[in-house]
Order: structure tokens, then C-alpha cells, then sequence
């Protein structure tokens, strides 16, 4: 090949600068979005997990408890104390849906889905605005030694 | 006249060079402040729930005689802070909720204590020389009870029913 004929590609590489730059800022808002999904997962775990621990005390039935020494909770205490403590949090405006709580004796298993919002994929023509994540935490009494 | 070749391809060369830079020092920006935001919000949660489960566990003699406990929790908030590396000066950690069952404010069996903590992540970060500017506030809030049941806390629980 002559260097006549090598000359229109003089240059080019400078041009791939740019395309470099943007291709490291996509990587890079990519990174970002998916660490606010993490850390909405976490945050959700959070609030399990505080919603859990004081369910596991506050829903217990105290007629029960005073009378037999039983330590039971009541399912339908144990549900409105974890619907105050999901309410109260400042991230009730991000649940996908009511929380799930499970009652066994003195259990209680709560279960949260919370939306998750992108913010530079949310610019992207077709993608997705956000995703859901879920957490799951578990509360047992036990009695102190 | 001697050909310059050395201006060949320059025309679709050189003229990127400000622009890449331009994308390269926005974008930069762009995503250092909203990770910025997003470390803050980590740290800020954690200093919240930390005050929270520190002032609910403490020990306190009567309702209205808390702040010694206040300030335990608020030092707990701070340190947790500290840990993932932000500024006191830059933070707030502060009770704004303690409410019993039965409206009355006070350390009670089954009272919710609120603690919000705040970061003011800075506009620009550098390393080694700090952060400048007042950017965002960061904010998180975290609510815990105080347990019905256990010892150290004043009054009864059956209120909590």
C-alpha cells in the first residue's frame, strides 16, 4: 500500500476518543443504577427486618401472656403493628404492594416489595423505568437467659 | 510549495478534542455527584438506624428524662457516620419523633423514637483535598419502638394493647 492511499485513515483514532469517553459514561451510569437498585434492596431489608423486630414483641397477646404465660403472638396485632412501622418509614411511597406477614407462634415473617427507580436508564427510549426488588426478614421472641 | 501532509485527517481529528473533553468532564461530574448522592444515602441510613436502635435500648429513669440517651443514640449516629467516612460538620443526626400509643410524647413502652439524619454531600469532591460547595441534602429517616416488655423502661405496657 502506498502512503497516498494510507492517508484518509489519518486521524481516525482521534475520533474514537469521544466514542471511548461516552462508552465508559454509559458503563459508568449503568454501574450507578444498578448500585440504587442495591441500595433500595437494602433499604427494604432494613425495613423488614425493624418491622419484623417490633412485631416480634409488640403483637404478642398479652391476655394470653397474663393468663397462661404463653408467649403467642396475635396475628392480627402482629399485622397492624407491621403495617404502622412500613407506614411510618419514609419509603411507604415506594411499596409495590401491602406488606406480607407471616405469623407462627411467636414468629412473624415479613415480606416487602419496593419499587426501584432507575435515573439514566429512565432516559433511554424503550427501557425499563425502574425494577421491583423484594426483602424478606424474620423475628423470633425467645426468652432472655 | 512543499505538500504538508501533516494536516490530513486533522480535519476530523482535532476538533473532537474539546468535545471529548467536554463529555468526558460532564459525565465525569455527572455520575461522580449522583454516586456521591447515593454513598450518602447508604451512610445516612445507617447513621439513622444506628440512633434508632441505641436510644430504644437505653435505659432511661422516667418518660420526660431521656437526654442522656438522646445523646448517646445522636453519638451513635455520628460515629456510624465517621465510619463510612463523612463529615461531622457537614451531618445532622436529630430525635424528631417520640410519640407513645396514647399521643403522649416520652420514653414509654411502645413509644415510636424517630431519628433523621442529614448529609450535605458536596457539589465538587476531591481526593486528598475535600469536598466544596453545599450540593444536595441527603436525608433518611428511621422509626423503632420501644420494647413493651423488657427492663429499664418506665410505665406499663398495658397501654400497648
Amino acid at each position: 500500500m502506498t502512503r497516498a492511499e494510507r492517508q484518509p485513515d489519518r486521524g481516525s483514532a482521534l475520533m474514537l476518543m469521544p466514542a471511548g469517553l461516552l462508552i465508559v459514561l454509559v458503563l459508568a451510569s449503568i454501574a450507578v443504577d444498578m448500585s440504587l437498585v442495591h441500595l433500595r434492596k437494602r433499604q427494604a431489608f432494613e425495613l423488614a427486618a425493624a418491622a419484623a423486630n417490633d412485631a416480634a414483641t409488640a403483637g404478642v397477646d398479652q391476655g394470653r401472656l397474663r393468663t397462661t404465660h404463653d408467649y403467642v403472638l396475635d396475628p392480627e396485632r402482629t399485622r397492624a403493628v407491621v403495617e404502622d412501622v412500613v407506614a411510618a418509614s419514609e419509603l411507604a411511597p415506594q411499596l409495590a404492594g401491602p406488606p406480607v406477614v407471616t405469623v407462627t407462634a411467636a414468629r412473624v415473617r415479613v415480606e416487602l416489595v419496593l419499587e426501584a427507580d432507575y435515573i439514566f436508564a429512565d432516559v433511554v427510549p424503550g427501557a425499563p423505568d425502574g425494577t421491583e426488588v423484594t426483602a424478606s426478614a424474620t423475628a423470633t421472641a425467645v426468652t432472655a437467659p | 510549495m512543499t505538500r504538508h501532509r501533516g494536516d490530513h485527517g486533522q480535519v476530523g481529528g482535532i476538533e473532537v478534542l474539546p468535545f471529548g473533553l467536554l463529555v468526558f468532564v460532564v459525565g465525569t461530574l455527572l455520575v461522580a455527584n449522583v454516586w456521591a448522592v447515593v454513598d450518602a444515602k447508604l451512610a445516612v441510613d445507617a447513621a439513622a438506624r444506628e440512633a434508632a436502635r441505641r436510644f430504644v435500648e437505653a435505659d432511661v429513669p422516667a418518660a420526660g428524662d431521656f437526654g442522656d440517651a438522646e445523646a448517646a443514640a445522636r453519638r451513635a449516629g455520628y460515629e456510624a457516620l465517621s465510619a463510612h467516612g463523612r463529615e461531622e460538620a457537614r451531618s445532622s443526626v436529630e430525635l424528631t419523633g417520640l410519640e407513645s400509643p396514647g399521643g403522649e410524647a416520652g420514653f414509654s413502652r411502645c413509644a415510636r423514637a424517630t431519628f433523621t439524619a442529614r448529609y450535605d454531600v458536596p457539589v465538587l469532591r476531591l481526593p486528598w483535598i475535600g469536598g466544596f460547595g453545599s450540593g444536595l441534602e441527603v436525608t433518611s429517616r428511621h422509626a423503632e419502638l420501644i420494647d413493651p416488655y423488657r427492663d429499664g423502661v418506665p410505665g406499663s405496657a398495658e397501654a400497648c394493647s
